[in-house]
């Protein structure tokens, strides 16, 4: 579908529901969140928050959430196989994952598997566009993803239990339990998901002329959460956040007479947090510890693998002042060692101090300011000054203006700086600058976030073939990005009846400064929309999502791309009121059984199913 | 070069050639009078290119033109040949696609008993793969007998060392091993025994057979490169040291006994007899290839291919014995080696 009929095909299915108008009533409550600086610091820049109901309605891992919801592009080696993203035309280390506040890509290869990562373990996910070095450190240039649990003080208990069965065996069972008070806060959460994946590839014969199906492409992936919040009183506050992960996942084949093998990886993550009130002094102390490793079998029938792992201690105090009414400072240092062994790299710690100072300013209620600065040390690499300015300005009802310009970098990984052979110790970070102006435009019950930005990277760091043939990273490449990005989000209500559209698009150019070729695996176009209409206890909803071509080589070769792609999905489900609530529901998964690909010679699912069940007790 | 002495060379050759050629039932198919390049690939599968020895026509990748949507499989490693057929040797993907190698349509494919499958050569209607099975382990690597009636491997040969490039001669298989020990490997086929190896030093690479003597490469990073010389007759080793100050040696071949190597981006010539290395080069190739990853000797012409970047398409560059470049030719990811298809 080309990108026209596409927004015809939208603007169609949104005049069709446009009807009354009953705002919607939310309610509200304390909720405390650990990343603060996440609400505080993005004033001015776009922040598009996935709650719960939206996480409810896509498939478990985390990949799909994002791609079908924002303009994230995703990179996915199979079904539920390794999946890496791209944020504004930048590399997959170049958007950094953070848990409750921390970044926790990877320190072995700088990013995340967004496969390893179920959606439901967290209250919210958002997905915040441009630079965040300041705040986040490494690997914030194209944007940021922050998983959030929130802990909440009021007297409840509540249970919720979802259970899934789709095509290809694929089960996933979500349990988590609220137990709090006005002093007390805990949630207690267990997820599974697994699948046999062993769907056939549509379309695609062996040589012997049997139907190819996805061999060797099983996964399973468990995750324990544990959050606890204490409240002293009002002023002293202790949280404490835990999680633990494994996945274990075989991963599927081009060809079905290659080696299989499997790769384990999984991490332990703990996060201790007080946050005291001093009147006009505020701190917050984080420490955190956090483990990740991996174990790779090149032939799941042998004993033999690799490994890697690393294990990562924060230490991070951050103190808001109030200068004066509108007026806060922070200042925050931290400290992180990191002490990782692996068979590829050997054994090595990595410090890195910092310190950084933010200043944010309310000139009335309509005009914010923000400014940061960080700058690390560390005698592992040279650390550019990072820095961060922006402003918001609320012209009025409906016109929100937001400006943002950064600095921000990329730190070189375990891997770039220490693989044997080849690891290259004397690398620089990957640094860049960005510009960004936002628009925002409220009527009503719509709003329509417009993005443009600019970027350029230098110093991207790159594995090359050395004379003697052993491969070894640089710093060579300089890559200019610049694009616009459109949120179009809608909700009504008529009588009973709820509707509730969101759009987003992206248009990237990323190049290569000295070819001006675009990166390859970074489309030009990306597009998601979806619609949802709910009524009593009925619920229904339809996904679609269009990935433009992308190259897949550096060449711009155009016999070499990944052909563009539209496919949707629709689910509806029904509350029978049962308990609390009990639902059940029936998903469509590429309801038209397009056979696409995001990776060559990795094809994707048909038409698939599933259903599940989702009770509140 | 000027355009006009290129266009001198290419007709004199394509002269030469269909002089030359004494088959009068004309070609076979559209792959016949020419040479192949093979493309290792990276992530994605590898692909084999075509060229014409008169480079007039030239196909990029020949197995998707014949084949359509079916893939080679990874690391496209070697090819070798019997009658009409043509052996594909993918070592990531533990597959050998057999086609008919005048027009390249898929015949079979052997895609069990194989571990990454190196190198192979065929004696009385058996092929010998070596296998490196798992790159974990120096010590569990196996040649893999192949019957060519059946396409099945019937047997394995374990040679508890690494067993990389493969030749056969008089019945018996010459096998180099890269990294595991400094031992020649030696299998006898007709007694089916392993014979005692020959101690020629570690890193041995590229081999060849003249006269009942092999000559085989042994790249060094840490002190001269070496060719070795094995009388097969007695077993007898030289050593010809090629100075360390030229670099490091990447590939030998042999053609009307002269010994062609590399050094660097440069070719050198000694014949099959000489007992030293040569001093200068015949010439020094392209400086646009960064990493020289396929070359070949064969009718007084030199082929080389550029490894690139194993991302982007590469190229492979065919000169004459004094240097002028006849041609190059933009191949697929990673052109590791050159096989000649006439």
């Amino acid at each position: 579908m080309t990108l026209k009929r596409f927004f015809a095909f939208c603007l169609f299915l949104m005049c069709q529901i446009i009807l009354g108008q009953n705002d919607s009533i939310t309610s509200l409550k304390e909720v405390l969140i650990s990343d603060k600086n996440l609400k505080k610091y993005s004033a001015s820049q776009s922040v598009l928050k996935l709650n719960d109901s939206i996480i409810n309605k896509n498939e478990a891992l985390l990949t799909d959430l994002l791609n079908f919801n924002s303009t994230l592009y995703f990179k996915e080696y199979g079904r539920g196989m390794l999946s890496t993203v791209s944020f504004r035309g930048t590399t997959s280390s170049q958007t950094a994952v953070i848990w409750n506040g921390i970044n926790i890509n990877s320190q072995m290869n700088g990013s995340t598997d967004f496969n390893t990562i179920s959606g439901s373990d967290y209250n919210s996910i958002s997905v915040k566009a441009g630079g965040g070095s300041v705040i986040y450190g490494s690997g914030a240039v194209g944007g940021t993803v922050h998983l959030n649990n929130d802990l909440l003080f009021f007297n409840r208990f509540e249970n919720n239990l979802r259970l899934d069965y789709g095509s290809f065996n694929t089960i996933g069972i979500n349990y988590k339990t609220s137990i709090s008070n006005k002093k007390w806060s805990t949630q207690i959460g267990f997820s599974k998901n697994s699948s046999t994946n062993d769907y056939k590839y549509l379309n695609r014969y062996t040589w012997r002329g049997e139907q190819r199906w996805n061999q060797n492409g099983q996964y399973d992936i468990i995750t324990l959460s544990a959050n606890a919040g204490y409240k002293f009183n009002e002023n002293h506050i202790l949280k404490l956040y835990t999680q633990t992960s494994n996945t274990d996942r075989n991963t599927s084949l081009i060809t079905e007479s290659e080696t299989k093998s499997k790769y384990i990886n999984g991490f332990n993550r703990n996060l201790l947090e007080y946050d005291g009130n001093f009147g006009k002094l505020k701190t917050n102390f984080k420490t955190a510890y956090i483990f990740e490793n991996y174990q790779y079998f090149a032939d799941n029938s042998t004993k033999y693998y690799t490994y890697g792992k690393t294990e990562n201690l924060i230490t991070k105090l951050d103190v808001d002042y109030n200068l004066f009414k509108s007026t806060h400072i922070n200042g925050i240092v931290d400290y992180s060692r990191t002490n990782g062994y692996g068979s590829s790299f050997g054994s090595h710690i990595r410090e890195i101090s910092s310190a950084s100072l933010l200043l944010r300013q309310d000139i009335g209620t309509n005009w914010k300011n923000e400014l940061g600065v960080r700058k690390e040390f560390t005698s592992n690499y040279k650390s550019p000054v990072l820095f961060n300015l922006g402003s918001s300005y609320k012209f009025n009802d409906w016109y929100n203006l937001k400006l943002n310009v950064s600095r921000n970098f990329r730190i070189p990984t375990y891997n770039d700086l220490y693989w044997d052979e080849g690891g290259n110790p004397n690398l620089k970070p990957e640094s860049s600058y960005q510009g960004e102006i936002g628009n925002v435009f409220t009527f009503k019950n719509f709003t329509w976030t417009q993005n443009f930005y600019y970027m350029k990277i230098t110093d991207m760091l790159q594995w090359v073939p050395g004379a003697n043939g052993i491969w070894t990273p640089q710093n060579q490449d300089k890559v200019n990005s610049y694009g616009t990005e459109t949120l179009l989000s809608w909700k009504k209500s008529y009588g009973k009846n709820i509707f509730a559209a969101n759009t987003t698009y992206a248009y990237t150019v990323s190049q290569d400064e000295k070819t001006k070729n675009q990166i390859f695996f970074v489309p030009f176009h990306k597009a998601t929309g979806s619609v949802s209409y709910s009524r009593n206890k009925m619920s229904a909803y339809y996904q679609i999502l269009y990935n433009g071509f992308v190259y897949t080589r550096a060449d711009n070769n155009p016999d070499e791309i990944i052909n563009d792609y539209t496919i949707s999905n629709i689910g509806i489900d029904y509350d029978f009121k049962f308990l609390d609530s009990f639902k059940l529901g029936f998903q469509v998964l590429n309801l038209f059984n397009k056979d696409y690909e995001s990776l060559e010679n990795r094809p994707m699912p048909g038409r698939n199913f599933n259903m599940y069940l989702t009770l509140k007790f | 070069m000027k355009f006009s002495k290129l266009l001198l060379i290419a007709l004199s050759i394509s002269l030469f050639a269909s002089c030359s050629s004494d088959d009068n039932d004309g070609p076979k198919g559209a792959y016949d009078n020419g040479f192949f390049i093979l493309n290792e690939g990276s992530s994605d599968a590898g692909t084999v290119s075509f060229s014409s020895n008169d480079f007039t026509i030239f196909t990029k990748d020949a197995y998707k033109a014949e084949n359509g949507a079916d893939v080679l499989g990874k690391f496209v490693q070697n090819i070798f040949f019997e009658g009409d057929k043509a052996y594909i040797i993918a070592g990531g993907s533990n597959v050998i696609s057999i086609v008919n190698r005048y027009t390249f349509k898929l015949i079979a494919k052997v895609d069990s008993g194989l571990a990454n499958p190196r190198y192979g050569v065929v004696k009385d209607g058996k092929a010998y793969v070596t296998n490196a099975n798992s790159y974990d382990s120096v010590t569990d690597d196996y040649i893999a007998v192949i019957n060519l009636a059946t396409n099945l491997v019937e047997s394995k040969i374990n040679l508890n060392t690494t067993g990389n490039r493969i030749i056969e001669e008089s019945g018996k298989l010459y096998i180099t091993d890269p990294m595991g020990s400094d031992k020649l490997s030696i299998y006898n086929i007709n007694t089916k025994t392993l014979e005692d190896p020959i101690t020629i030093g570690s890193g041995s690479d590229s081999i060849e057979e003249e006269n009942g003597t092999l000559y085989i490469l042994r790249p060094s990073y840490t002190q001269s490169s070496e060719i070795i010389k094995v009388k097969i007759s007695d077993k007898s080793v030289s050593k010809i040291e090629i100075p360390e100050s030229q670099g490091v040696a990447g590939y030998l071949d042999i053609e009307n006994n002269q010994i062609y190597y590399t050094v660097g981006n440069s070719v050198y010539s000694i014949n099959t007899a000489a007992t030293t290395a040569s001093i200068s080069p015949m010439f020094t190739a392209s400086s646009d290839i960064g990493y020289l990853y396929g070359f070949a000797v064969k009718d007084n012409r030199v082929y080389l291919s550029d490894g690139g970047n194993f991302k982007t398409d590469s190229k492979a560059y065919i000169y004459n014995l004094s240097g002028s470049l006849l041609k190059e030719l933009t191949v697929g990811v990673g052109p590791n080696g050159f096989y000649f298809n006439d």
